[in-house]
């Protein structure tokens, strides 16, 4: 195991931002943290890069304390942080020769990996120029290939691919895999994006308001909670409907509200059907019906009882502004 | 656009910033309240005020009741605090800075006015503070025309041993040297903390393998080694305007030796503060409010002997006095140790205490 927490707990002021967290991370794995802002990610990430001194628990970063064997932990990785901290009247091979003298990499051996890296984020025209003039895509490239410039094991990402355009975002993703891939570097990522932790990740770790609710692979939490397909479908007094349905079909109500009704079955045809009659019975009609694959996003309502997106506000990160001032 | 609505919207606007103003209220408090009050005081005060109690050594060579009337009358009003000394002594202590001139009374003084002849009075001066010595020899040739009515009047035979020819720039370049060191500190060393926090540019350092003495001294050294070329071009510009510079190579060494002690205080001192403090417009708080009013009560620009007594007491607890006064010595004096090392010891004191707090502070806030 590359990292490993056992019961780890982290407090500020009283409020506890993880409580007991215990997880693993297997070597060359890409590992997920999925939550929705003030989960807890950042702090986990934090506490797994030294950045924070855990409350209780212990925490293992390839092998070493983070607490007691600080210096080998940072020895062994890479971050890439939520903010962008690249130097930005530095260039972008002044950014990443600086990196590699923080790691102690020298001579011959500094300019190939600069040169590597260079070529990987695919800047070697633009090598020379200032990051300040670089768009936000590309100074997360280059924050990405100056975070495995001293080839560490383990990469973090906090929130890799926020504020990051469609196209950056699968570009920028292609490069997390490539990273992994060839450079045989396990990653750790906090997102939450449904489809980046689907898409990227070979495990996810479902986490809110500091307490891990599941971790698995991506098709195994679909699969473990849906129990088949979700249907969706639009409908006058669609909490009546709910509870005729929930009597009559064996069928999981994921989520209701005033005409939208959202429901998961093993069954699809039997479900359609009971749905179709019901409302013929009822007296109401079917404005909208879509049968689809459950989502992660179903996956985290299934255990949130909410949507990702409708975070609890920026909590965590709040009391950690005031502790980093 | 009509006049009404380009109105409503500079309120808009307006309304915003007066908004901003009064919710973080420290920051407008300094600026628009103690700001002004500092500045009345302070230029109020300490400038142009009449130099008061500047030490002067008397050899008295003549013990009669007409040499002991003039000199005691040139004790009067508090200008002058005269301190009876040999001659040799006196003009020991006018070597090492500790009197600003020596008054010489000849043994002949009494005989000469008795005898209806010029009576001789030798005024000895250092010139490095020219307002100081200005105002003691005006006080001694009043006193000498006062004295004239008997016999054929005072000489005053004046005589400038140290800091001859000294100009207001000369005497201003060695303050405005240091002032360009702290300035910088403060803008390098300070500012690249807040800069690098704000930025969180920090946080690649703290998860890189370096320590974080490493990245504390790191932090120091550029910060030092930019304030001290500031310095140093500083003294090149004096150099260039014709502040003359009575000190060869081994001067020069102690100028930059002054100028780097200097410097690692006041990177300390920025670094203690920048810790407390997380945005820019605090910092420039902290450079009006601290930094100003230690740079105009340092003697730098005006001289400490002109200043109010409770001035006085606040330019004595500020380490720029000692920088300044440490410079200007060597730069309008030449080397003489003695002048020195009171000034070098307490600078150095002073940047020890303020790295180990700067350090010790800024590795609390990044552990």
């Amino acid at each position: 195991m590359i990292i490993e927490t056992r019961n780890l707990t982290k407090e500020y002021n009283g409020i506890k931002a993880l409580k007991d967290v215990s997880f693993s991370v297997k070597e060359g794995e890409i590992f997920g943290f999925l939550g929705p802002n003030g989960a807890g990610k950042t702090t986990t990430i934090k506490i797994l890069t030294t950045l924070l001194m855990p409350t209780s628990g212990e925490v293992y970063v390839n092998g070493y304390n983070v607490v007691e064997e600080a210096k080998k932990v940072r020895e062994s990785i890479g971050l890439v942080p939520q903010e962008n901290v690249l130097e930005n009247d530095l260039t972008a091979r002044e950014n990443l020769i600086f990196h590699g003298m923080l790691y102690n990499i020298k001579g011959r051996k500094l300019e190939d990996r600069v040169e590597k890296a260079l070529k990987f984020a695919d800047l070697e025209s633009r090598a020379d120029e200032k990051v300040r003039n670089f768009s936000g895509g590309t100074k997360r490239r280059l924050e990405t290939v100056k975070a495995f410039l001293h080839s560490p094991k383990i990469i973090f990402l906090d929130e890799p691919s926020l504020g990051l355009d469609p196209q950056s975002r699968r570009l920028f993703w292609d490069y997390i895999e490539k990273i992994n891939k060839e450079e045989k570097i396990t990653i750790f990522l906090t997102t939450h994006y449904m489809d980046e932790a689907d898409y990227l990740c070979d495990r996810v770790c479902i986490i809110d308001m500091g307490k891990i609710l599941d971790l698995d692979t991506p098709k195994n939490l679909k699969e473990k909670f849906g129990e088949g397909e979700v249907v969706e479908i639009t409908v006058p007094r669609a909490r009546k409907f709910a509870e005729i349905l929930k009597e009559k079909c064996e069928c999981n109500i994921i989520k209701v509200d005033e005409e939208r009704l959202k429901i998961s079955s093993k069954h699809k045809e039997r479900a359609l059907a009971e749905i179709f009659k019901n409302a013929d019975e009822l007296g109401v009609s079917i404005l909208d019906i879509s049968v689809r694959e459950p989502t992660l996003e179903d996956v985290f309502i299934h255990y949130t009882g909410k949507g990702i997106r409708e975070g609890k506000g920026d909590f965590t990160k709040a009391v950690l502004r005031r502790f980093k001032g | 656009m009509s006049l009404i609505s380009f109105f409503r919207e500079s309120y808009v606007v307006t309304w915003k910033d007066m908004r901003l103003w009064v919710k973080n209220p420290m920051v407008p408090f300094t600026r628009s309240l103690m700001l002004p009050l500092l500045w009345i005081v302070i230029f109020g005060t300490a400038f142009g005020g009449t130099a008061t109690n500047i030490p002067v050594a008397v050899v008295m060579q003549d013990h009669s009741t007409i040499a002991t009337n003039f000199v005691s009358e040139l004790g009067t009003g508090g200008t002058l605090k005269l301190i009876p000394a040999s001659e040799s002594e006196a003009f020991r202590m006018l070597k090492y800075m500790k009197v600003s001139a020596v008054i010489l009374i000849p043994g002949d003084f009494s005989t000469r006015i008795k005898a209806g002849g010029r009576a001789e009075v030798m005024l000895s001066l250092d010139d490095t503070t020219p307002q100081i010595s200005t105002t003691v020899s005006s006080k001694v040739y009043g006193m000498a025309r006062a004295f004239s009515s008997s016999g054929k009047g005072i000489h005053v035979d004046k005589n400038t041993l140290y800091g001859r020819g000294i100009t207001y720039l000369d005497f201003l370049a060695p303050g405005v040297i240091i002032m360009t060191i702290i300035f910088s500190s403060f803008f390098s060393g300070g500012l690249s903390l807040v800069m690098d926090r704000e930025f969180g540019t920090i946080t690649m350092l703290l998860v890189s393998p370096i320590s974080r003495d490493a990245i504390i001294m790191g932090k120091i050294f550029a910060g030092v080694l930019q304030s001290l070329t500031s310095g140093i071009v500083a003294l090149i510009i004096a150099f260039i305007m014709g502040v003359r510079i009575r000190t060869g190579f081994d001067g020069f060494l102690i100028i930059l030796l002054i100028l780097l002690i200097a410097g690692f205080g006041f990177i300390g001192m920025s670094t203690a503060l920048a810790v407390k403090i997380n945005e820019l417009d605090q910092l420039m708080v902290v450079t009006q409010t601290i930094i100003m009013p230690m740079w105009f009560i340092s003697g730098g620009l005006y001289p400490i002997a002109s200043m109010p007594h409770w001035m006085r007491i606040i330019a004595m607890l500020n380490p720029l006095t000692y920088a300044t006064n440490a410079l200007r010595a060597v730069m309008l004096r030449g080397i003489i140790w003695q002048t020195l090392t009171l000034d070098i010891a307490v600078i150095t004191a002073f940047a020890f205490v303020m790295l180990f707090v700067g350090s010790y502070l800024f590795k609390k806030s990044i552990s």
